[in-house]
């Protein structure tokens, strides 16, 4: 398969993506992990390799400050922190932020492709859109409506609840600050997630949406 | 959508998952069916085996059999709006599938609809 990457535009490696943003690799890991840094995954035999466009990277890097710090990782910007969770809960806090942040970074970026690896094949939506609305589907229809509404540049998740039992997980996020062709502006929605653990990684089997009525 | 008080919601919320206990405890899907949304899902490990779907949920139901000894707790009930939450502790689940003496943690989430509260997701998680 012919590369269609264009070198100067793509960055190859961690060390490269660690490079541009003037960080340790330990540090753009983490940030990936905790903070939606929009890293992509090649496929290959034995291991995944990674790479990420010089453009999402800028993208990412203005609207960071807006972000407000995580639960998982507050000190925003700080120097490097030990990348090895302290133990096996923080280990499987760790591993479902990332999945929920891959809701979000598509999300913002209204590219409803960037969350997919976040949810399972068989994975449903169901609450209530805009105008009380009842609503129940596939994923797809995620993907989809992410895609049409665009860019939600300042929306703001908060994780209101995450709780693991074993092998399944719940994460409450509340969402404001929602934005573009479908949302309008300034929209809140309060998320749940249900998530799996499936062969090592936490998958998105089901998000449960309720969309608040404009206050204003 | 009107807005219901806490105590209101929890108390209809509570009479869907007894649908669930109640069918449990018989082993009869029929009695739990009505607490499920038509566009329900279930996921979870049995043993080592993913199930899928609410009518592996129902047939399983049906072919465990009564679980007379099963004890439920509801841990938690959360509710935004129309959308819901509830964690369900269930101990000495029995029958022809489930052995005897197993402990099971369910999260549930629910949706309000014109025809109540019913369950839109069920994961479980067996203690083995």
């Amino acid at each position: 398969m012919p590369d269609r990457s264009t070198p100067q535009k793509t960055l190859e490696s961690w060390k490269q993506i660690a490079a541009y943003l003037d960080r340790s690799e330990r540090t753009v890991r983490r940030w990936e992990a905790g903070e939606g840094l929009p890293v992509h995954r090649r496929s290959h035999q034995k291991q995944d390799t990674v790479f990420a466009y010089k453009h999402e990277i800028e993208a990412w890097s203005r609207r960071r400050t807006n972000w407000p710090p995580l639960a998982s990782n507050g000190n925003d910007g700080a120097a490097d922190q030990p990348g090895t969770p302290a133990n096996a809960y923080l280990s499987e806090h760790d591993a479902i932020t990332r999945t929920v942040h891959r809701y979000i970074a598509g999300a913002r970026a209204g590219d409803g492709d960037l969350m997919r690896a976040a949810f399972h094949p068989e994975a449903t939506i169901s609450g209530y859109c805009q105008g009380g609305v009842e609503y129940s589907g596939s994923v797809e229809h995620v993907f989809q409506w992410i895609t049409a509404n665009g860019p939600a540049p300042n929306i703001e998740p908060r994780f209101a609840r995450i709780e693991i039992i074993e092998t399944i997980a719940i994460v409450h996020l509340e969402v404001q600050r929602w934005s573009g062709k479908l949302a309008g502006a300034n929209g809140r929605a309060s998320d749940v997630f249900t998530l799996l653990q499936l062969d090592g990684e936490w998958k998105i089997t089901h998000k449960l949406f309720h969309w608040h009525e404009s206050s204003s | 959508m009107a807005t219901s008080n806490y105590p209101d919601e929890y108390d209809k919320i509570a009479k869907t998952m007894q649908m669930y206990i109640d069918g449990s405890k018989q082993g009869k899907s029929q009695l739990m069916r009505a607490a499920f949304h038509p566009e329900a899902s279930f996921f979870g490990y049995a043993g080592e085996q993913l199930a899928v779907g609410t009518q592996f949920l129902f047939d399983w139901i049906d072919k465990n059999g009564p679980a007379s000894s099963l004890q439920a707790r509801v841990v938690s009930v959360d509710i935004v709006e129309s959308i819901a939450v509830v964690r369900l502790e269930a101990a000495g689940w029995s029958g022809n599938l489930a052995g005897s003496g197993v402990r099971m943690s369910d999260l549930f989430t629910l949706l309000k609809t014109p025809d109540g509260w019913k369950i839109i997701q069920k994961a479980f998680h067996w203690h083995s």
